[in-house]
């Protein structure tokens, strides 16, 4: 056997190098970046460089890939690559988020300088879940009261207007009642934190903060194909509320059988493309997208813990169409470093300057997208599509309305859309 | 008796095809290995990005031009004072800033910088750094970004 020995070590050598040299060909040609911000190589490029850019707020070329996806930034083999990427494709999960957008420049600064997004986020009702959470454990017996005990992780601020510094992680495993219990199996799938139900692809969506700024390439009404839903290599503050009909208006939750009932109409128009069927709807609530109206902080939160949506969404018709008595508030802007400036740079739907009047909330939030005009109507810029609108204020106009009913209920007794 | 018959009797002996064939290989694995030694030998780092730009003569850039210098980023200024130079770069988070004609403004984030670079809207907080500029022996002007 001996006289083989060297004949089959020469093959084995052989192969071996050839191999290596296979190997080594199927390498992408390098392609190097060294983004201002990290001033460190990276050769993602080598293989993503038909990419389109993020966002303009994120360039490649400042950010590059691997200050937020993190990764192996010399591996030129895809495995290597990607084998230490923050959550796989979506660095913006919440497990992850601090380390991929985090920073006192970027998105977990301060209040003051609107830096909070992360601190916000994570601890908003759309991430905890908390008010959901204690409304079923309320009804079935298990608690006392609405107040919020537990969220879908465990969460603690230092202080709290609402009086909850902290939620405990609901485990549902811990619960006794067999509804409560069925509703943390069936139930958890519209937070942020939560994976969409496999109802379709054009309710797909990521986790964290992708969930509502990356879009869903086929969430429009227009797709039909509802089986390949894939998100975009896109970050935007444009979101459409076919985007918000991801977690959304894409059915209802059976109390008695406590699991999800995914509608199973395919809409055609957009006023249809809103589901609950008993609610009503006026014409903006259908027209425009959700983000046009609702604010920064009625979505992501404002770093207080609560406990049910109403005590964070207040926007009603009234904070831009004022009451009889009186006209919406708003803001002349006086200050270059007004939250409105850098909020319609982000979305450059609007040229504002300093000297225009803006509408704002009743907590002050400058509703950006809307100006006042020198005829004392109002011009309003939809944040998805550009698309101009002008409209009066209710002072001064034929409404009807009892002063002392200012609800949006009331509004919408009169206009409603029939549906 | 034919020379045909002759050659097809011509065998190899198993051991002389055994080496014969292990002497192959050997040598073909041996070229095949010195090509990835040159290779790897021969593999040049990249080099460092720049920080010494040549601009050329100076009297391409007459006094009271503003020039921007896209490669750098930078701005280049003549004045009666000589020659300065403003990095492009945005002091926020490093994007590049765009000329306009009341001073600088950042596609990123919205800063905006007046036209000696002074901040003058948010978020950026610190002015645009100054670079450093120089005619060499050669007579050519010179931007240092370091």
């Amino acid at each position: 056997m001996r006289r083989y020995f060297l004949p089959a070590a020469s093959i084995f050598l052989l192969l071996g190098l050839l191999i290596s040299a296979w190997q080594e060909s199927r390498h992408p040609k390098p392609i190097d970046l060294t983004p201002t911000l990290t001033g460190q190589v990276e050769y993602c490029l080598s293989c993503h460089s038909d990419l389109a850019e993020i966002s303009s707020s994120h360039p490649v070329k400042s950010f590059g890939c691997v200050l937020c996806h993190a990764g192996e930034r010399l591996a030129l083999d895809a495995n290597l690559a990607h084998s230490t990427m923050r959550a796989g494709k979506n660095p913006s999960d919440f497990s992850v988020v601090q380390a991929s957008c985090g920073g006192a420049n970027c998105h977990s600064g301060t209040a003051e300088d609107f830096r909070d997004h992360i601190q916000r986020a994570t601890t908003s009702i759309q991430a905890t879940y908390a008010g959901a959470i204690a409304n079923i454990r309320y009804t079935f017996g298990v608690q006392a009261d609405l107040k919020a005990r537990l969220g879908v992780f465990a969460v603690q601020v230092p202080q709290s207007t609402s009086g909850i510094t902290e939620l405990a992680a609901f485990d549902p495993l811990q619960e006794t009642n067999s509804f409560i219990l069925a509703f943390g199996q069936n139930c958890l799938t519209c937070h942020l934190s939560a994976l969409p139900v496999q109802t379709g692809g054009r309710y797909d969506h990521f986790t964290g903060c992708s969930a509502c700024h990356t879009p869903t390439q086929s969430a429009s009404l227009t797709s039909v194909d509802t089986n390949t839903a894939t998100q975009v290599h896109k970050l935007t503050t444009a979101i459409s509320y076919t985007q918000c009909n991801t977690c959304h208006n894409r059915g209802n939750y059976d109390l008695r059988s406590m699991t999800f009932q995914p509608r199973s109409d395919l809409p055609t128009d957009r006023l249809h493309d809103y589901y609950q069927p008993i609610a009503q709807f006026t014409r903006c609530e259908w027209k425009l997208d959700c983000v046009d109206c609702h604010t920064r902080t009625e979505a992501m939160g404002d770093g207080n813990l609560y406990s049910v949506k109403k005590e964070i969404q207040y926007i009603q018709c009234k904070t831009c169409h004022g009451t009889l008595a009186d006209l919406p508030q708003t803001r002349t802007l006086t200050d270059p470093n007004d939250l409105a400036f850098r909020l319609a740079t982000l979305n450059p739907i609007i040229e504002l300057q300093l000297g225009d009047t803006i509408m704002v909330t009743a907590n002050d939030e400058p509703l950006w997208n809307i100006r006042l005009m020198p005829d004392g109507t109002y011009e309003m810029f939809g944040k998805t599509d550009g698309q101009r609108y002008v409209f009066h204020p209710v002072k001064g106009s034929a409404c009807t309305q009892d002063p002392a009913k200012q609800d949006s209920g009331s509004c919408h007794q009169c206009h409603s859309v029939e549906r | 008796m034919s020379l045909g018959g002759e050659m097809s009797k011509q065998t190899i002996s198993r051991r002389d095809f055994l080496k014969l064939a292990s002497d192959t290989i050997l040598t073909a694995s041996g070229l095949l290995g010195l090509g990835g030694l040159f290779r790897f030998l021969s593999t040049q780092t990249d080099p460092l990005p720049p920080t010494n730009f040549d601009l050329g003569t100076a009297s391409n850039y007459p006094p009271g031009s503003r020039t921007i210098l896209a490669d750098i980023p930078a701005l280049l200024v003549h004045t009666q004072t000589g020659f300065s130079a403003i990095s492009l770069v945005c002091t926020h988070l490093g994007c590049s800033v765009e000329s306009k004609p009341e001073g600088f403004s950042c596609p990123c984030h919205g800063s905006r910088f007046d036209l000696q670079g002074n901040a003058t809207r948010g978020p950026a907080e610190k002015p645009l750094n100054s670079l450093r500029t120089g005619i060499s022996s050669d007579g050519k002007l010179r931007v240092y970004t370091n």
